[in-house]
């Protein structure tokens, strides 16, 4: 039942963004950006430190309040859409020690779903949890507390709660950071798998040299939109160099990135 | 001795007809405390609980003022807890307040707030102690053994909402506490919960106050949990052991106080703490004895490593015990339990009782850590490093050996064949595979195959799809010499080498 999240009509996009501008101060985060995600995409959201990635997410997530604009997804606006949108937060912000196992995180998911007198998690939500467990190879370690766990097992677990909530678009702050190559790669699977079964997934990613090869279209973020579009479009030396500033050791990695894929 | 256990245990309850008043009070107020101490502990609010007791003072003497000045009733029970709790509340939002509309972070707004609101509870008590008839030391220090039922029912109470509270929202104060951005994307109104865990914090210490008084009532309310959390995996267990560890402080607490004439309140919280540290030593997964003896049973990787080496230089077709204890610092104990572990993870083979060989694959980690070795050795001379100091040092770093960093050594170092010692270094193995492709700086004479990719760059004289050999080294190593069918020698350099790809076809054996 997870395979195939809940289908809406396809012509609809997963997500627009209608001038939208955040801020947390003086300087916002994010300034008129509008941009629009058809569904069924892989989309890796690149830009320097500090250019608003996060904001942007946690803005689509319903999260932030924007001063301006407005977020729609799968055509509803956010504060509605709240079923349609899953989250998988960066590494670096979860509390390991937190007494809580593998299986508790996921069923977290289902925790939008079950009504706030209800006793507990029903038969279904139980089955949804260990399919979606299942989806990211984590069933032999479901009850394992979370600060047991290698790097790429902890991001695992939260995929697999983003996958129990059912939502068609899934929003993930840096999963790759600070893993290794292997689980680079086992973590890239699962996203293709939830692309494959409908899902549209929405990836900040601070690696250039990666970003070609891992997402179907890049959104280039520094406060402003520079660019959307396929990784051909976004990934040419003049946009970059505006958006980060002549940093050359981005530049050295992307030319054999390219070099690679050409 | 059973006689012994009577007088020591049921005795003062049959003597001392508060005793089970007192223990009954404290264990209901102990096991909401304990309840909500874990959420406190988890969210980092301890300090918090700390400051909503200490500001309870000011309410409870206007509370007592205010009855004492409209009815003029003496200790107006119900009024001092409405005002502890209203004080509570008000240093919350006060603290809330100051952090968000000026720099100063969380922690500084709640000292600055709340010795301000107990100060302002102090100087009340003082100015008006002409009207107020009780002990405000007693709602400072606690006095277990005077609770009335009143005050009983009064605890009753508390520890009934607290307990409904929790489990009613337990969903959503756990997802609140762990993740709460998920929690508001998920539509769960995070301030709201956090105002009920607030409430929740206010009710628990107007309770603990009575037990422990104002002063240790934060020991009451994360010791507990804290123990607890030393020793679960799990929110709900951690939970319920903590109001276990919680209702075990009162009950020795109350008989430390009876045998030996303590005051009752510090016995209690002496007793918690006290249990704490028991679980900190000895808690099976976090306490500090676990993770001692996992330090001491774990096997040293430098140990392993000097193993492998040792039987490597050693070049025995069998090497004895004896020769690895002459040559391996460690105690025989240690030297053996690392055997052990080499052989199960098949780098060993066992041949006699005493005697080993390297397998397979113990042969090919022992070369690689060799040509770690060598590749630090050649890096540090060529930094400068003293030759008297080169084995030894080298044999520090060597343990640095991911395949990463000796790749980077060899590259910067122009791909050496000799250590400074003039002895040979390796080829990269690990990459030098027959049918991979492979840069072809990694060559060494002997290897053969097809150039699959040359970088763009200046013409080189080969060509994608040529065949090459590689023939010796020339120029003290720095030019790289590749022979094409035709007869033609090509002599590159090491950055033009760098550009080449080739698929690696038959390889070639050189042995050290």
């Amino acid at each position: 039942m997870i395979h195939n999240a809940q289908q809406s009509d396809p012509a609809v996009p997963a997500i627009e963004v209608e001038n939208l501008t955040v801020s947390y101060g003086a300087v916002p985060a994010l300034l008129d950006v509008s941009f629009t995600i058809a569904k069924g995409q892989l989309v890796g959201v690149i830009g320097p430190n500090g250019s608003g990635k996060s904001t942007l997410i946690k803005t689509i997530l319903g999260f932030l309040k924007p001063d301006v604009g407005t977020v729609r997804v799968l055509g509803t606006p956010v504060e509605k859409a709240r079923k349609s949108v899953a989250y998988v937060p960066q590494r670096g912000t979860v509390d390991w020690d937190f007494p809580i196992t593998v299986a508790e995180v996921a069923m977290m998911g289902r925790y939008g779903h079950i009504p706030w007198w209800s006793w507990g998690p029903s038969k279904e939500d139980k089955e949804i949890v260990d399919e979606a467990l299942e989806m990211v190879r984590m069933q032999d370690l479901r009850h394992r507390q979370i600060g047991q766990l290698s790097g790429g097992q902890q991001q695992r677990v939260f995929m697999a709660r983003a996958l129990a909530q059912g939502a068609e678009v899934l929003l993930l702050d840096e999963p790759f950071a600070g893993v290794d190559a292997a689980t680079e790669r086992a973590i890239l699977d699962v996203l293709e798998n939830a692309k494959l079964s409908g899902r549209t997934l929405v990836v900040v990613h601070h690696d250039l040299a990666t970003a070609a090869e891992y997402f179907d279209a890049l959104l280039l973020l520094k406060q402003r939109l520079f660019a959307l579009g396929t990784p051909d479009q976004v990934l040419h030396a003049e946009l970059l160099s505006e958006v980060y500033e002549g940093n050359v050791r981005a530049f050295s990695q992307l030319q054999s990135s390219i070099e690679r894929k050409g | 001795m059973l006689e012994l256990a009577y007088d020591a245990f049921i005795e003062p309850f049959v003597s001392n007809r508060f005793m089970l008043k007192a223990v009954l009070a404290g264990s209901l107020v102990a096991i909401a405390s304990a309840t909500v101490g874990c959420f406190i502990i988890l969210r980092r609010m301890a300090f918090l609980g700390d400051a909503i007791s200490h500001s309870m003072v000011a309410g409870v003497v206007c509370g007592y003022l205010l009855m004492k000045k409209l009815t003029g009733a003496d200790a107006h029970y119900p009024a001092m807890i409405i005002g502890s709790l209203l004080a509570g509340f008000f240093t919350v939002l006060l603290v809330g307040f100051v952090s968000k509309v000026s720099r100063i972070k969380d922690d500084t707004a709640i000292g600055v707030m709340y010795t301000g609101i107990f100060a302002l509870g102090g100087m009340l008590a003082s100015v008006f102690s002409a009207d107020i008839h009780f002990h405000l030391s007693d709602f400072i220090m606690g006095d277990v053994l005077s609770v009335d039922n009143e005050r009983l029912w009064l605890m009753g109470t508390v520890t009934a909402i607290v307990l409904f509270v929790i489990i009613l929202f337990y969903r959503q104060l756990k997802l609140t506490s762990f993740d709460p951005i998920m929690a508001a994307s998920v539509g769960i109104p995070v301030t709201l919960i956090g105002y009920v865990l607030t409430t929740c914090t206010s009710l628990v210490v107007v309770g603990a106050v009575n037990i422990v008084g104002v002063i240790l009532v934060i020991g009451l309310l994360v010791t507990p949990a804290a123990t607890a959390y030393l020793l679960c995996n799990r929110l709900s267990t951690m939970m319920v052991i903590a109001s276990v560890f919680g209702v075990t402080s009162v009950l020795f607490g109350v008989y430390l106080s009876e045998w030996f004439n303590f005051a009752t309140s510090p016995a209690i919280v002496l007793f918690s703490t006290f249990q704490f540290s028991v679980v900190l030593v000895v808690s099976p997964r976090y306490g500090l004895l676990a993770t001692w003896i996992l330090r001491r049973r774990a096997i040293s990787q430098p140990l392993i490593e000097d193993i492998l080496g040792c039987l490597r230089r050693d070049d025995q077709p069998v090497t004895s015990r004896e020769t690895i204890y002459a040559h391996v610092e460690s105690s025989s104990r240690t030297i053996i339990r690392a055997i052990n572990h080499l052989v199960k993870n098949d780098l060993l083979e066992i041949v006699s009782d005493t005697s080993y060989r390297l397998t397979e694959a113990g042969t090919r980690e022992a070369r690689r850590l060799m040509r770690a070795h060598r590749i630090w050795e050649t890096y540090l001379q060529r930094l400068g490093t003293p030759d008297s100091e080169l084995h030894e040092k080298a044999h520090l770093l060597e343990h640095v050996h991911d395949e990463q960093t000796v790749d980077y050594l060899d590259d910067r170092l122009g791909h050496p064949l000799k250590d400074p010692h003039g002895k040979e270094i390796p080829e990269d193995f690990v990459h030098l595979v027959p049918g991979e492709v492979v840069n072809s700086s990694l060559l060494r004479e002997g290897h053969s195959g097809h150039i699959t990719e040359i970088k763009s760059g200046s013409d080189l004289g080969l060509t994608v799809d040529d065949f090459i050999t590689v023939g010796p080294r020339e120029k003290s190593n720095t030019l790289w010499s590749f022979q094409l069918p035709n007869g033609n020698v090509v002599l590159l350099d090491h950055q033009d080498t760098e550009r080449i790809s080739v698929r690696l076809t038959e390889s070639s054996d050189q042995e050290n």
